[in-house]
């Protein structure tokens, strides 16, 4: 167990700020799509796609948390899976994008038989494909979000190894599902932007910058969480290190990703592949592809290789927020230089779009996490998490004695127990 | 001409691993300096007992990485682009995209070997000889037994304070090690 930090923040000036969001955001996002449809359609597309990169993100992390059978993370967890669980909401908030999909997509309004790229792609880029491919990916990561939370909650009531067993399972079925599924939707809903193009990294890709981005949250809402002493008790040392051990992995894994799909197109030169680019590095989206190499990699790269910089809490928070503004200018790069090909444009209606969604998830995530309790209480591993050892071998840990980083004699109260 | 052999240190044995963790812990208080702690496996939170610091080896293999990324990326560019200019592909003469890759194996190359010969060098390694290896008793130090070492040439040491300290610290067999 570690020390409390300091007295709670005051937080009751921040409680209407999700409403507000929410209000002002949909007002604004109302009239943008009375105003400039095709823009609304956009701004819409890629908030949508930043939120649901968080959701993603989450939902990996609770099942990667459960497939290597990780202690220290149980106390995130709980978060992580309401955090998972906003994929109804975001179902909700895919409406307009299928709706205004031929707006957005222009393959949707070409024939199969005068475009070979399309052609080529069939019968996946059919209209009756893309409404099912959004069906699979949303049932599919409604059902393991939802599976996964609510065995983790009822492990709290009942305390039995059997949720443990179920969750993993859920786990090991769904990292599949889950790589296949955010694969599709990435292709069906960012890369169709530009039919034409092909990538095999691009899933991938999306999926690293999104991790990447929800370990930078989840280590501020860990921080929050502990500063209102409502995680304190369960945290110890190790999970601010590893978080940002994480951060950092996910730093140099987004950068492999990018750095391999670039390169492999630059070095094979084909113009049916470089035109994606070529595309990107015209006007000011030169500026912001720099940017993207500078502050999504060498930045947080070279801030997060000393080892004690991931504890250093003055540090780690700007440098978590910086997440979040690099993660929406990557998608904006991968989205909007379709509408605005001369350049980067911060449109109001962009704004709008995300202050709404920002608030709505805010206020739903908020609701669930105050429902339920702020951690699994009767998770078996939730000791180690804490920092102690198991004191004998359990049913869960396998008959694995676990080690700790702390002295046997630190404790004498749990060590009493070994038999 | 005096052939008596001069004291290297003092060493106490002990049993357990909690015992050797207190000792380091009354020894790291006591202020000393020159000593050491060997074990026959690791034991955790003992950096913490003995007041260890991160170790400076990250320094070493960082500016390994450094050198081995500019090495590779300026040996590219003066062979493809200034000693024998070849166009390849239609490609530019120099671009730091397709130098990337080797220029990346080689700071790994040179990383790897900044943290090697770094260890090596902040642990004055190779060394064909120690002082503790003559001590009988030592070698029990592969097998069950728990050693920690004050060295004469600490500033604060003095062989009546120290034996006190270890004494103290439950140790049952002490011994003076020569050089």
């Amino acid at each position: 167990m570690k020390k409390s930090m300091s007295t709670p923040l005051d937080l009751s000036r921040w409680r209407k700020v999700p409403l507000l969001l929410t209000a002002g955001g949909g007002l604004v996002a109302l009239l943008g799509l009375l105003v400039n449809r095709e823009q609304f359609a956009f701004s819409w597309l890629l908030a949508f796609m930043f939120f649901l990169s968080l959701s993603a993100g989450a939902l990996f992390l609770v099942m990667a948390h459960h497939l290597f059978d990780a202690g220290w993370s149980v106390p995130l967890r709980r978060f992580l899976e309401h955090l998972a669980n906003l994929f109804p909401w975001l179902a909700v908030l895919f409406v307009p994008i299928a709706l205004l999909a031929p707006t957005l997509y222009q393959w949707m309004s070409l024939d199969p038989h005068l475009d070979h790229a399309l052609h080529a792609k069939q019968p996946l880029f059919t209209r009756p494909m893309f409404y099912a491919v959004a069906a699979i990916c949303f049932g599919v990561w409604i059902f393991l979000s939802n599976r996964l939370r609510h065995w983790s909650l009822e492990q709290d009531r009942s305390g039995a190894a059997l949720p443990t067993h179920r969750m993993r399972f859920y786990s090991c079925v769904g990292i599949f599902l889950f790589a296949i599924t955010l694969t599709l939707a990435a292709i069906m809903w960012m890369k169709a932007l530009q039919h034409q193009w092909f990538s095999t990294m691009y899933g991938v890709y999306y999926f690293a910058g999104s991790v990447w981005m929800t370990l930078g949250t989840a280590y501020l809402i860990t921080l929050v969480l502990d500063r209102q002493g409502v995680l304190t008790d369960t945290l110890h040392d190790h999970q601010y290190y590893f978080l940002g051990s994480l951060l950092f992995a996910f730093t140099v894994f987004y950068a492999y990703i990018h750095f391999s799909q670039y390169f492999i197109i630059w070095n094979g030169n084909m113009p049916e592949e470089t035109f994606w680019y070529v595309l990107r590095e015209k006007g000011t989206w030169w500026w912001v592809g720099m940017v993207i190499i500078f502050g999504h990699f060498f930045l947080p790269f070279l801030a997060l290789l000393r080892i004690d910089v991931k504890s250093m809490f003055g540090f780690m928070a700007p440098l978590c927020g910086w997440t979040w503004l690099m993660h929406y200018l990557d998608l904006s790069f991968n989205i909007m230089p379709v509408k605005h090909p001369d350049g980067f444009v911060l449109h109001w209606i962009d704004l709008g779009c995300w202050a709404f969604m920002a608030g709505l998830l805010t206020m739903i995530f908020l609701r669930e996490y105050g429902k339920h309790p702020p951690y699994p209480l009767k998770d078996p591993r939730l000791v180690e998490a804490m920092g102690f050892a198991h004191p004998i071998p359990t049913q869960i840990s396998g008959g694995e004695l676990d080690e700790c980083d702390d002295t046997p004699a630190v404790h004498p109260e749990v060590q009493g127990g070994r038999q | 001409m005096n052939n008596a052999p001069k004291p290297y240190g003092i060493i106490a044995e002990f049993r357990t691993a909690a015992d050797i963790l207190h000792a380091a812990e009354k020894v790291r208080d006591a202020g000393y300096q020159k000593w050491d702690v060997f074990t026959p496996f690791p034991v955790h939170g003992m950096d913490r007992a003995m007041g260890l610091k991160n170790s400076k080896v990250g320094w070493f293999a960082f500016l390994g990485g450094v050198a081995g990324y500019t090495t590779g990326m300026l040996m590219i560019w003066f062979m493809n682009a200034l000693d024998y200019p070849l166009v390849v592909g239609g490609k530019p003469m120099f671009s730091p995209f397709y130098a990337f890759p080797p220029s990346y194996e080689l700071t790994i190359l040179f990383g790897a070997f900044g943290s090697l010969f770094g260890m090596l060098f902040l642990n004055r390694l190779p060394r064909l000889y120690h002082p503790l290896l003559k001590n009988r008793r030592f070698a029990l130090v592969t097998h069950d037994r728990f050693f920690l070492v004050i060295e004469c040439a600490d500033p604060k040491y003095s062989e009546a304070q120290a034996r006190k300290l270890l004494e103290e610290a439950g140790s049952r067999h002490i011994e003076m090690v020569e050089d």
